[in-house]
C-alpha cells in the first residue's frame, strides 16, 4: 500500500474533484492510523488472495427485452425546474470555450 | 396518547369503525411532527399532506395504509417534495419523480408527513452528521443520546409516536441497528426484494430498502405492499412475492437456529446478554433447536473494514453526479472542473469528505488490488461462512448491538472485539443480501435494546414467522418513547 501523507490525501481529495482544508487534512491523518490497522485485518486472513471478488450478494438475471410502449418524456418545464440559470429554455453553463 | 401510537391494524380499525377519519389522522402526525423537540425531519409536508388526504381514492380503503401518516427518509425522491439526504449540497433540490417505494405506499392511500433527517448522504451509523445536527432519541428525554443512523430521523419519528411506519435504508445496518436503540422492528428485506428507483445510492452492492415499524406483523404487511419485480431497478428480483403475514403465526418447532458464539461473547453488557439467553429459552420453549455456532474470529472482525473499504469505494462514483453541473448547489468557477471543485469543497461535510478520500485512495492504481479488490475478495469469504451456517440453520439470532444507545460523543475502542464485531457484524447481512430483522428485547436504565435475526435470501415468510413468535414471547410491541 502507499504509503499515507497528507500529500496523499490531497491527491485523493483531488481525484475526487474537492479540497481538503489543513484542518480535515489534519484530522484525517490523525485517525489514519486506525484506520490502517483495521484495513490490515483483512490481510491477516489466510487465503484472502485466493478467492474471486465478489461484487454482488448474488447472481440476479435481470436481462429481459421490455415491450416497446411510448411513455411520456419529462415535461420541458419540469426538467428545468431544479436549474437556477435558464437561458432560452436551456440550462446556462459556464463558458467552456474563451 | 393518540392514534399515531398505535400499530397499522389498530389504526385501521378505528378508521373502519368511523372512529377517526384520514383527515384527523393526518392533522394529528402533521401537529406531532411540528412539535417534534427530536430533529427528526428535514421538511414537515404539512400543507402537501392536507391537501392529498381531501383527494384520497375510497376505493383503497380496506388497505391498512389508507389515510395512515408515514415518514420517509430524505434519501428518497419525492415529487415536488424537498430532498436533500440531510446533505448542503442538495439544498433546495425538488425531485421531479417519486420513488418506486414512495409510489407503492401512496397507491394504497398512505400520506407522506414528512421527509427524515438521517446522517449525510446515508453515510453514517449516528445520526450527528446531518447538515441540520444530531437527531435525538426520544426514549432520552435529555437528549444526550444517539439514536443511531444513517436512518436517525425516521427512527425517532416513530419512535416518538408521530407515524406509525417510517422507511429507512439500509447499506451496513442503518435501519437495523437504530432500531435496536430506539425500541422498534428494523426490517431489511432481501437485497432485491423491494425496487430500490429513486433511492439515492451510496454503495450499489449494499444498499437495501429497509423500515421501521411498532410490530412484526405491520412488517409483513409493508413487504406485501414494497416487494416485487420494477423494470426500473435492474437489481430488482423475479422472484414470487409471498404473502407475508400469512404465516407469522406458525409453529416454529424443529426449526434450526444458530448463535454466532464470537458475536455473543465479544458483548459485555450483562443485561443484554441477559434478556437475550431469556428469549434464547423462550425460542427453545417454543421447539426451536438453538445451537451456538463457531465462526473464525479474524473474519468476523474483517467484516467492518470490508463494509468500509466496499462502501467508501463504491460511493465515490456514486455521488460523482452531485458536481453542480447536474444535481447540486452550484458554486461558481471559471471553468467546468472550477464549478465542480468548488460546489463539492463547499457542498460536502468534512465527514463526508473522510469517505470519499478514503475510497478514493483505496481505489489508486497501484492500492486497488491491495484494498478494494482485495476487501471484495474477504466479501465472499464472510459470505461463504454465513452461507455455510445457513446450510445447516434456517435463522442466526445475535444481540442486534452491544449496548443501549450510547452517549453522544463516547469513545470506542475501534480495535476491539465488541467495536468491530458486536458494533458492526450486521453488515454480513448487506454482503449476503439476507432478509434481516431487529426486534425489541429488553431495557436497561430506561433504553430499550433489541436481537437480531437474519436468513437465507427470500426466506422472508420464515424469518417474519420466527420473530413474530419471539415478539410474542418478549411481549415488547408498539413501544414508543414515554
Amino acid at each position: 500500500m502507499k504509503e499515507i501523507t497528507k500529500e496523499t490525501l490531497k491527491i485523493a481529495a483531488s481525484k475526487m474533484m474537492f479540497e481538503l482544508s489543513e484542518k480535515e487534512c489534519d484530522e484525517l491523518m490523525s485517525e489514519i492510523d486506525i484506520i490502517v490497522s483495521e484495513m490490515n485485518l483483512i490481510s491477516d486472513i489466510e487465503g484472502v488472495d485466493d478467492q474471486e471478488p465478489m461484487v454482488f450478494p448474488f447472481d440476479v438475471t435481470s436481462t429481459y427485452l421490455r415491450e416497446d410502449i411510448p411513455t411520456p418524456p419529462i415535461d420541458k418545464k419540469e426538467a428545468l425546474k431544479n436549474s437556477k440559470d435558464v437561458v432560452d429554455g436551456m440550462i446556462g453553463l459556464p463558458r467552456v470555450i474563451k | 396518547m393518540g392514534y399515531m401510537s398505535k400499530g397499522l391494524l389498530e389504526i385501521h380499525n378505528a378508521i373502519i369503525k368511523g372512529e377517526i377519519t384520514p383527515l384527523e389522522l393526518v392533522k394529528e402526525a402533521v401537529s406531532l411532527a411540528l412539535n417534534d423537540d427530536n430533529n427528526a425531519f428535514e421538511y414537515i409536508c404539512a400543507n402537501e399532506a392536507l391537501e392529498k388526504v381531501k383527494r384520497l381514492d375510497d376505493s383503497k380503503k380496506d388497505s391498512l395504509l389508507y389515510g395512515v401518516p408515514i415518514v420517509i427518509k430524505d434519501n428518497y425522491s419525492t415529487k415536488d417534495i424537498p430532498t436533500t439526504a440531510s446533505s448542503n449540497i442538495l439544498n433546495g433540490y425538488i425531485p421531479i419523480f417519486s420513488s418506486e417505494v414512495v409510489l407503492r405506499l401512496e397507491e394504497q392511500g398512505a400520506i407522506v408527513i414528512g421527509k427524515a433527517a438521517m446522517d449525510e448522504l446515508a453515510m453514517g451509523g449516528t445520526g450527528t452528521t446531518g447538515h441540520l445536527g444530531m437527531t435525538y432519541n426520544p426514549w432520552d428525554k435529555s437528549h444526550k443520546r444517539i439514536i443511531g443512523g444513517s436512518s436517525s430521523g425516521s427512527a425517532a419519528a416513530i419512535s416518538a409516536g408521530i407515524t406509525p411506519v417510517s422507511i429507512g435504508s439500509d447499506t451496513g445496518d442503518s435501519v437495523r441497528k437504530p432500531a435496536s436503540y430506539a425500541g422498534l422492528v428494523g426490517f431489511k428485506p432481501t437485497w432485491g426484494r423491494i425496487s430500490r428507483h429513486g433511492l439515492f445510492p451510496f454503495a450499489t452492492s449494499l444498499d437495501h430498502v429497509a423500515y421501521f415499524t411498532r410490530n412484526v406483523f405491520d412488517s409483513a404487511y409493508l413487504l406485501n405492499i414494497l416487494a416485487g419485480r420494477d423494470d426500473k431497478d435492474a437489481s430488482s428480483s423475479f422472484e414470487k412475492v409471498d404473502d407475508y403475514t400469512k404465516d407469522l403465526n406458525k409453529s416454529i418447532k424443529g426449526k434450526k437456529i444458530a448463535i454466532i458464539k464470537d458475536i455473543v461473547e465479544s458483548i459485555s453488557d450483562k443485561t443484554i446478554l441477559d434478556s437475550f439467553y431469556k428469549t434464547v429459552e423462550y425460542l427453545r420453549s417454543k421447539g426451536a433447536i438453538v445451537d451456538e455456532v463457531e465462526m473464525d474470529n479474524k473474519l468476523l472482525k474483517a467484516i467492518y473494514p470490508t463494509y468500509f473499504i466496499i462502501s467508501s469505494s463504491e460511493a465515490t462514483s456514486n455521488t460523482a453526479c452531485l458536481d453542480g453541473i447536474k444535481f447540486g448547489n452550484r458554486v461558481e468557477g471559471k471553468t467546468f472542473e472550477e464549478v465542480m471543485i468548488n460546489t463539492r469543497t463547499k457542498g460536502f461535510s468534512s465527514r463526508i469528505k473522510r469517505r470519499f478520500v478514503i475510497g478514493s485512495f483505496s481505489l489508486f492504481k497501484e492500492n486497488q488490488q491491495e484494498l478494494f479488490v482485495r476487501a471484495q475478495k474477504c466479501r465472499r469469504m464472510i459470505v461463504n461462512a454465513f452461507n455455510k451456517v445457513f446450510e445447516e440453520y434456517d435463522a442466526i439470532y445475535c444481540p442486534a448491538a452491544p449496548s443501549i444507545a450510547p452517549i453522544v460523543g463516547s469513545n470506542n475502542n475501534n480495535l476491539s472485539n465488541e467495536y468491530l464485531i458486536a458494533d458492526n457484524y450486521l453488515a454480513y447481512g448487506n454482503m449476503g443480501g439476507y432478509p434481516s430483522i431487529t426486534v425489541p428485547i429488553g431495557f436497561e436504565k430506561n433504553m430499550p435494546f433489541g436481537a437480531n435475526l437474519s436468513s437465507k435470501p427470500f426466506q422472508e415468510s420464515l424469518l417474519l414467522n420466527i420473530a413474530n413468535i419471539l415478539e410474542e414471547g418478549t411481549e415488547l410491541k408498539d413501544l414508543v418513547a414515554k
